[in-house]
């Protein structure tokens, strides 16, 4: 079922997750049959317009909100079956950099409460010099020096980007394995994102961790996971999703090859030649209505009547290429509805 | 709570001397005379503000100015390997009150720093002290003082003169005294009934908006209810039915009036901070819930809670001086609400010289509403870290 086996055991895996809000008595679809795994020191980044589900993709996986059908698996065996200190644990190995540097810091606390707060609580200290070495060594890493200039402040008193390194800090004071980077830059200066980025790098490598990175911004997710995957999402489903230079050079789905080709290059000359690709239709459908068989046809330019608005496509390898597509069109057995 | 005892007065001259000593110890002769000064106030309004408590802030504050030459390690720009960790539980401790006292001081600089703020401080704290402290200098004048008529008055009321700073009242007593003496049940109760309501409103919001479901719909619908009741109106049914003779069932019903604003508006407010991402990552973090209550909802709340207080004191107030004015309450003198109202009878409106019994009470009841709103501004200050720390 799942085309991306390896031999080691994923961190946590998606298997035929739905997950649906119910707004003034309309049922949201907001996610459909996601399956997804997640591997050690991997980075795999999710790419989509607003609203296709990738923060909530995000947050099931750092366990911050449940599925409506379907399984997480972590480490091999379902969520809901941790209990009592084991799922403390493993709740502490999923952690979140959330978007809004502005909001995700209290502002009643300072910079060194901030981190001291978990470290105390999961007795990850023994005494106050191991919690100032410990905040010390978290602040260091993130790149805040020297940090005696940062213990002490409040959130107000940073700027954007120094938050955005106290979140990825106080996401590491409980050793996490995975973290979910929710549009993490985003929102910070565009001269700071390439730093921030860096350090997410560097901590993957150094520390051995697994970043799931979200983002709506495809400039963005080519250069943060050149080694690891991208996975499209249009309207709650995984398009396609593969190793990241064939993503880039070689899209399968019309929509990833839409939105590659909308990429602006830094040449002009480059982005005259490309070939632009006219859409059916420019308007997003609304989750309320997500229209039958592929989510995606009412705007494809390779629209097949009578196949594409009525088989759902299933995620599946394309022959001759790494990524698996959810398109009738490419994938050569397909299952019908 | 008032009633103010030598004994308070030796225990702050004892812990004043204290700070005095440990001051001159220490060669930090200004903390150490500010804390003798201090120490005697806090211990001789020991029962206003419960002297323990007031002592041991004081001594806090006092420490946290000796403490100065001490670097705290945890927060020195030193290497670790070259700050000494080592302490005794004794440096510890002073460690720890010195960190409360320089909090204390940060929050004594936000309060100084809005004029406005300061102001009604002032004014709040010359009223509170007034009530405390006023009866050991004034003596309380409940009969009345015929021997003051002047030869050829109509009557004992008298414009304020040297003897008698505020005038005389309609059976020749000093308004004064009465002014002091007569605020006293009526701060009381109204802070009462604030407290009354602050407690229960932040207890039943909280308890909405974090349990939401029946909870909420059961707390929300009373809130509401009680809201719907034009207040006033049942007060005099109330007060016709019931003798309100005792000053905290007075409180417990301002109280019961005045819960379902504020319960509303903390209702709001913990759904909107349950939302933020720091909540949702000490969700993450596996923080606990009492860590998220305490640590990162509650410390963004107590400026909005303790201004709304201040409002509810004020409400209270006016409404406890309305039900005396109206005499729908027995009148128990002395009481500023009291005054009026006989002021008003004994044709105070109509009689020039008459009017300074009702303005004494007017004006005591005016400037300490008044204080009170501009005090309240402060405390939005003090309890706003963003305005604490002075940007």
């Amino acid at each position: 079922m799942m085309p991306n086996t390896t031999s080691t055991t994923p961190l946590i895996e998606l298997r035929g997750v739905h997950r649906q809000f119910e707004v003034d008595g309309v049922v949201l679809p907001v996610l459909q049959d996601i399956n997804l795994s997640v591997n050690p020191n991997e980075i795999i980044c999710l790419v989509g317009e607003s609203g296709c589900g990738k923060t909530t993709t995000g947050k099931i996986i750092a366990g911050l909100l449940g599925q409506s059908s379907g399984e997480v698996l972590v480490g091999g065996k379902p969520r809901e079956q941790y209990t009592g200190p084991e799922r403390s644990v493993l709740r502490r190995q999923l952690q979140i950099v959330h978007q809004d540097p502005f909001a995700s810091l209290n502002p009643a606390h300072t910079i060194g409460d901030i981190l001291s707060f978990p470290l105390k609580r999961h007795k990850l200290v023994k005494d106050r010099a191991d919690l100032r070495r410990r905040i010390w060594e978290l602040l260091t890493l993130v790149d805040l020096t020297p940090p005696g200039d940062i213990v002490n402040k409040y959130p107000h008193q940073l700027s954007g980007g120094q938050r955005q390194r106290v979140s990825i800090a106080r996401a590491l004071t409980v050793q996490p394995k995975l973290i979910v980077a929710d549009e993490a830059v985003s929102m910070v200066d565009v001269s700071i994102r390439v730093s921030i980025l860096k350090t997410l790098h560097r901590l993957k490598d150094e520390l051995g961790l697994a970043i799931v990175f979200i983002t709506h911004d495809l400039a963005l997710a080519k250069y943060f996971a050149w080694e690891g995957r991208i996975g499209v999402m249009y309207l709650g489903r995984m398009v396609e999703i593969g190793p990241t230079p064939d993503m880039i050079l070689n899209p399968q789905h019309p929509y990833t090859r839409a939105l590659m080709a909308a990429v602006p290059e830094a040449d002009p000359d480059i982005t005259r030649r490309k070939k632009h690709i006219e859409l059916r239709s420019d308007e997003i459908p609304r989750l309320s209505e997500i229209p039958h068989g592929c989510a995606f046809h009412p705007r494809c330019p390779q629209f097949l009547g009578g196949k594409c608005d009525v088989i759902v496509p299933p995620l599946l390898p394309v022959p001759g290429v790494t990524q698996t597509v959810a398109c009738v069109n490419l994938t050569p057995a397909t299952v019908g509805d | 709570m008032i009633g103010v005892s030598s004994v308070g007065l030796v225990i702050g001259l004892v812990c004043g001397g204290l700070a005095l000593a440990l001051g001159i110890y220490l060669k930090q002769l200004r903390p150490g005379i500010t804390g003798f000064i201090v120490c005697t106030i806090a211990g001789f309004g020991c029962s206003i503000i419960g002297g323990l408590i007031a002592l041991f802030v004081m001594a806090a504050v006092i420490i946290s100015h000796a403490y100065v030459d001490r670097q705290d390690p945890f927060t020195s720009r030193a290497k670790l390997e070259e700050v000494d960790f080592s302490e005794t539980t004794a440096q510890s401790t002073m460690r720890r009150l010195a960190n409360f006292g320089n909090t204390v001081r940060v929050s004594w600089g936000a309060l100084v720093r809005n004029k406005a703020g300061f102001i009604g401080f002032l004014g709040v704290t010359f009223f509170l002290a007034m009530s405390a402290f006023g009866p050991l200098f004034i003596e309380y004048e409940g009969s009345a003082q015929f021997s003051r008529r002047v030869d050829g008055a109509r009557s004992l009321f008298q414009a304020p003169s040297a003897e008698f700073p505020l005038g005389l009242d309609w059976q020749g007593r000093s308004v004064l005294s009465h002014v002091v003496y007569g605020g006293r049940i009526l701060i009381v109760t109204s802070i009462q009934a604030g407290l009354a309501a602050t407690a229960v409103a932040v207890l039943f919001g909280s308890l909405a908006a974090l349990m939401g479901g029946w909870v909420d719909g059961i707390l929300s619908a009373l809130a509401n209810f009680i809201l719907t009741i034009p207040q006033f109106p049942l007060l005099l049914v109330l007060a016709s039915v019931i003798q309100f003779t005792d000053p905290i069932q007075m409180a417990l019903l301002f109280g019961f009036l005045n819960w379902p604003t504020l319960m509303r508006a903390v209702r709001a407010q913990v759904l909107s901070l349950r939302e933020r991402d720091y909540v949702e990552a000490a969700f993450a973090l596996d923080l606990g819930l009492w860590h998220i209550i305490s640590r990162e909802v509650f410390p963004n709340m107590v400026s909005y809670i303790a201004v709304n207080l201040i409002f509810t004191v004020r409400t209270a107030l006016y409404g406890l001086v309305a039900l005396v004015v109206l005499g729908i309450v027995p009148l128990q003198e002395p009481d500023w609400g009291v005054m009026i109202f006989m002021g008003r009878s004994q044709g105070a409106l109509f009689s020039q010289e008459a009017i300074w019994m009702m303005l004494g009470p007017i004006l005591a009841i005016a400037l300490f509403q008044l204080s009170l709103v501009l005090f309240s501004r402060s405390l939005e200050e003090v309890f706003n870290p963003r305005l604490r720390s002075g940007l």
